[in-house]
């Protein structure tokens, strides 16, 4: 007898029961028939399912499943057979019939069609059934054999510990510690084994088919508990197993509590995904705290307590498993205490409480118009909850940087070992909030900074012993806040950068004139210039050059500015400094005729005015001296074409942009104003020199003015007039 | 076909030597114990030839360890000689040689 | 001497499959389709393990098992019930008629020389 005779047994069986089946439905659609009669209709699909199983014929397990669930239901009278069930059984039978034929016969797999043919047809099948239990809907897996397990190898000399006290009627049972103890040598191997006569009566007294004994067997095996536990399933309602870990395994059980996926707060649970615990063992552990809580005491000791007790785990294990179930219940607690709301309808509310803070203004100013006092006091009222409402509404968005910063645990990790470099990362200042939208837009940035300082900061092992630093080089990511604006620095304890290569280099890239002084931190921040390029490697300096300006011009973008700090030797040290939100802009007002415009207020230096002289002086040419310096400056009113002819003043705003001066020549200088920022629509997406608009309290819109594009349009024109001169 | 056993048994000077033809285990456990309790009652010293044990299990390998303890309680020797290779593993396997082991065993394994 | 397992069930492709893995593990192996053809043939023979289906036609498992555990010299011969995972009331069944063990179906051969190797060796 081979597998493929039986296999052959099988495909001409399964002939058999299919053309039985088929039988008994045609019967069945004209008259009921008796209950042996459907039973064996039953049976027919459970057999073809069974041995399918032993061929491992997957398709035909799946399928017949489903089928053998509802000739069940129609067997315990649970489902009445109609006409409509009869034909779809009888579709399914041939559906058995082609996965026979295709799967068992020839070996192949059925086409897609007719997959989905068996699908459809499995679907009407579970439609059908009623209130059938939810576990014999799915399909079962064949029950693969035991595997050897999980859980640390075990040390050297390192045993598990059985203490297995049968009860008297195994034997009786046919159930033989004896194969027991040669199947679990087949596991691990049986260090030593000792038996315990003590219940044994005199041989008078006692009943010769009864088991007596109790066995203590230490035993080395890489299996599980439960693999171990599994072995004595056939009496585990009959003996008290107690399978005690090598002491080997405490520190793994430690481990693997800590990692607990957290899923339950059940200390039992707990212990049980580690594999410290078997089911079987909790719940013998519930009975008898529940017989205990019954007891005379009448008090119910906790499940810990009883587990120590009866030595199934240890107490030091159990403490652990408490720690991370405190931990858990915390976690837990905590979420209770949030509420999770979409960060749309976040944006939405800062929307809304963007426009009423508009409203507001708008309010007061009418109220202040019309002279009536009371009112005016009312609005101001108002106009205070208002803003506490914005900021309140603002906070809301807040989200703490850790999670930001945690993520490049991975990255160092991964990216020191690329390097083959030993680093480590240290985070400080994780609970500092910041605006949700900032921080979506810092990973970047942040991404490229740690990128380097890990790659040209921090030196080869070799290089740093021999520099008598720590071989293990650390990298840290810190945030705070700082007067209305949040920090992120992101520091080595690398070699530095080399101030005079570096100058070296901007000087031969022009970026700085030969007889420039610089001071160091200027000299540090060169790095951030566009032209700073790094197309030769020197030492670990030129790296830091690598799109050092694109994460500049990033930061800038969000309103933020970056500066770097290095001693040489010792480290180097960049800090993002951001501004707690991007919803919200201290700005400048200034008017241009009857427009508005917003200059962010953190880029303007001061104001001058225009004098007369200067006005007839800078018709002509578009700079003016500046105690002594020279300073070039942009006419909005030119810029935005506004008709408007200037005023009897001009004034100029003077801004810094990047270690370059400019200025605004504008009308009137109208205040520092807060205000909300609204985006612009996607029409006027183009437009370079405005970064966005807020609406004033007199329902007037005003541009808030792009300050680095409108710069760089005018040193392009300047260089274009230039070109003209020439 | 019925579980065999035969116990044979030969007195000799108070000393009663039993033999154990047949099957050790729990189908005559009631049976062997009987002869057990029997022929101990008899005579000063018992010593049993395992040597015709077809199958040993642990009801039968129980009834061994209870005669050996009934004997001592009776300040009488019950020994058991020339184990049959199934007594011998099963003796083997429960790390009883020690016990078991009189006069000499030698043991299957070795 | 090999020892002898008796397969009871009603489909005899599952009778050979599990026959082939007893065989290769060294047992002798004893067929039979169902409760009643087991009763025949099971008096005059030396069986140490009994496998058997639960639901069979003529005599289903939990009757044949019931009537083995009445023979003297079958009383503590081990059985394993081949068991449904929807069927645990007739687990339950089975277990107080005196088959305490079981294998699930559907099952591979080596899960079977598994619960087999569990009770006893060849």
């Amino acid at each position: 007898m081979s597998m493929d005779q039986a296999l052959q047994t099988y495909i001409e069986e399964s002939h058999g029961l299919l053309e039985e089946m088929e039988a008994i439905l045609l019967r069945l659609e004209n008259e009921p028939q008796d209950d042996e009669t459907v039973n064996a209709m039953f049976r027919a699909a459970h057999t073809i399912k069974g041995s399918a199983g032993l061929f491992g014929l997957d398709a035909i397990v799946a399928f017949t499943h489903v089928v053998e669930n509802v000739l069940e239901e129609v067997r315990d009278g649970a489902l009445s057979v109609d006409g409509e069930l009869v034909e779809l059984l009888l579709e399914c039978r041939d559906h058995i019939g082609l996965l026979i034929a295709v799967v068992a016969e020839s070996g192949g797999a059925l086409d897609a069609a007719q997959t989905a043919a068996g699908e459809a047809l499995a679907g009407r099948l579970r439609a059908r059934r009623g209130g059938a239990p939810a576990h014999a809907a799915g399909v079962p897996a064949i029950h693969e054999s035991p595997v050897a397990a999980s859980g640390g190898g075990p040390v050297e000399g390192d045993c598990w510990h059985l203490s297995i006290a049968f009860g008297h009627e195994v034997l009786k049972n046919g159930m033989d510690p004896i194969s027991f103890i040669r199947y679990l040598s087949t596991i691990g191997d049986i260090v030593s084994l000792a038996i315990d006569d003590s219940e044994l009566p005199g041989l008078e007294e006692m009943d010769p088919e009864a088991c007596y004994l109790s066995y203590s067997i230490e035993f080395r095996s890489e299996a599980d508990k439960q693999t171990i536990e599994d072995v004595f399933e056939f009496v585990r309602e009959d003996c008290r197993l107690r399978i005690f870990p090598p002491p080997s395994h405490l520190a793994a059980f430690v481990e693997r509590l800590e990692h607990a996926s957290g899923n339950t707060d059940m200390l039992g649970q707990l212990l049980i995904e580690a594999g410290i615990l078997t089911g079987h063992e909790l719940e013998t552990a519930l009975r008898a705290q529940d017989s205990m809580a019954a007891g005379d005491t009448g008090t119910r000791p906790p499940i810990g307590e009883v587990l120590v007790r009866d030595g199934l785990v240890q107490k030091e294990v159990v403490d652990v498993a408490l720690e991370k179930q405190r931990q858990i219940r915390d976690h837990k607690a905590q979420e209770a205490r949030f509420v999770r709301v979409s960060a749309e309808k976040l944006d939405e509310l800062i929307n809304l409480v963007g426009e009423l803070v508009i409203a507001g203004a708008g309010a007061s100013l009418l109220a202040r118009r019309s002279g009536d006092a009371a009112l005016h006091e009312a609005n101001s009222a108002v106009a205070n909850l208002v803003e506490e409402i914005r900021d309140g509404a603002l906070k809301l968005r807040m989200v703490e940087i850790g999670e930001t910063f945690n993520r490049f645990q991975r990255v160092v990790r991964d990216m020191s070992r690329e390097l083959g470099k030993d680093i480590g990362l240290e985070i400080g200042g994780a609970d500092t909030e910041l605006d949700k939208t900032v921080v979506e837009k810092i990973g970047d940035p942040l991404m490229h900074l740690v990128r380097n300082a890990m790659d040209h900061g921090i030196e080869a092992v070799e290089a740093r012993v021999a520099a008598g630093k720590p071989a293990k080089g650390t990298l840290r990511l810190n945030a705070y806040h700082d007067s209305g604006s949040i920090v992120i620095e992101v520091a080595d304890d690398g070699g530095g950068l080399k101030k005079e290569k570096i100058l070296r280099k901007a000087i031969e890239r022009g970026i700085v004139g030969p007889g420039q002084n610089l001071s160091d931190s200027e000299i540090c921040n060169l790095v951030f210039e566009a032209g700073f390029s790094t197309a030769e490697q020197v030492s670990n300096l030129s790296g830091r050059g690598v799109g050092m300006d694109v994460v500049k011009r990033n930061i800038q973008a969000l309103r933020g500015s970056v500066d770097i700090e290095s001693a040489e030797g010792r480290g180097t040290t960049v800090r993002i400094r951001l501004p707690l939100t991007l919803a919200i802009i201290d700005g400048f007002l200034v008017g241009v005729g009857k427009s508005s415009f917003v200059v962010p207020l953190d880029m303007v230096l001061e104001c001058i005015e225009l004098s007369e002289a200067d006005r007839q002086i800078a018709a002509a040419r578009s700079y003016v001296n500046l105690r002594g310096e020279v300073l070039p400056f942009v006419r909005l009113r030119d810029e935005f074409e506004i008709k408007a002819p200037p005023g009897k003043r001009e004034n100029i705003v003077v801004v810094q942009y990047g270690g370059q001066k400019a200025g605004f020549v504008v009308d009137e200088l109208l205040g520092e104003f807060q205000t909300v920022i609204k985006p612009l629509g996607s029409v006027f997406r183009h437009l370079k020199s405005i970064s966005g608009s807020t609406i004033l309290g007199t329902g007037e819109v005003a541009l808030i003015l792009d300050v680095p594009a409108l710069l760089q349009l005018g040193v392009a024109r300047d260089a274009q007039r230039l070109v003209r001169e020439t | 076909m019925e579980a065999t056993l035969r116990i044979g048994a030969r007195h000799d000077n108070g000393l009663c030597k039993l033999r154990i033809e047949g099957e050790l285990t729990i189908y005559n456990a009631l049976q062997i114990r009987d002869g057990l309790l029997e022929h101990l009652a008899s005579s000063q010293d018992v010593e049993v030839d395992l040597g015709g044990v077809s199958e040993m299990d642990t009801a039968g390998f129980q009834l061994l360890l209870a005669a050996k303890r009934e004997g001592a309680r009776l300040g009488k020797t019950v020994r058991y000689v020339s184990h049959s290779p199934a007594a011998l593993e099963v003796i083997d396997l429960y790390n009883m040689a020690a016990q078991f082991g009189d006069p000499l065993l030698i043991s299957a394994r070795q | 001497m090999a020892k002898t397992i008796m397969v009871v069930d009603d489909s005899a492709s599952l009778r050979q499959v599990v026959g082939i893995a007893l065989k290769g593990a060294g047992f002798d192996v004893l067929e039979a389709c169902d409760g009643r053809d087991a009763l025949s043939k099971i008096t005059g023979q030396k069986i140490h393990l009994i496998i058997s289906d639960v639901n069979m036609p003529n005599m289903d498992g939990i009757s044949f098992v019931k009537e083995v555990k009445k023979m003297a010299s079958y009383k503590f011969t081990p059985i394993i019930m081949l068991t449904t995972e929807s069927q645990e009331a007739k687990k339950q069944e089975g277990q107080a008629a005196g088959a305490k063990a079981w294998v699930v179906k559907p099952f591979q051969p080596a899960q079977m020389l598994a619960a087999v190797s569990k009770l006893i060796m060849p």
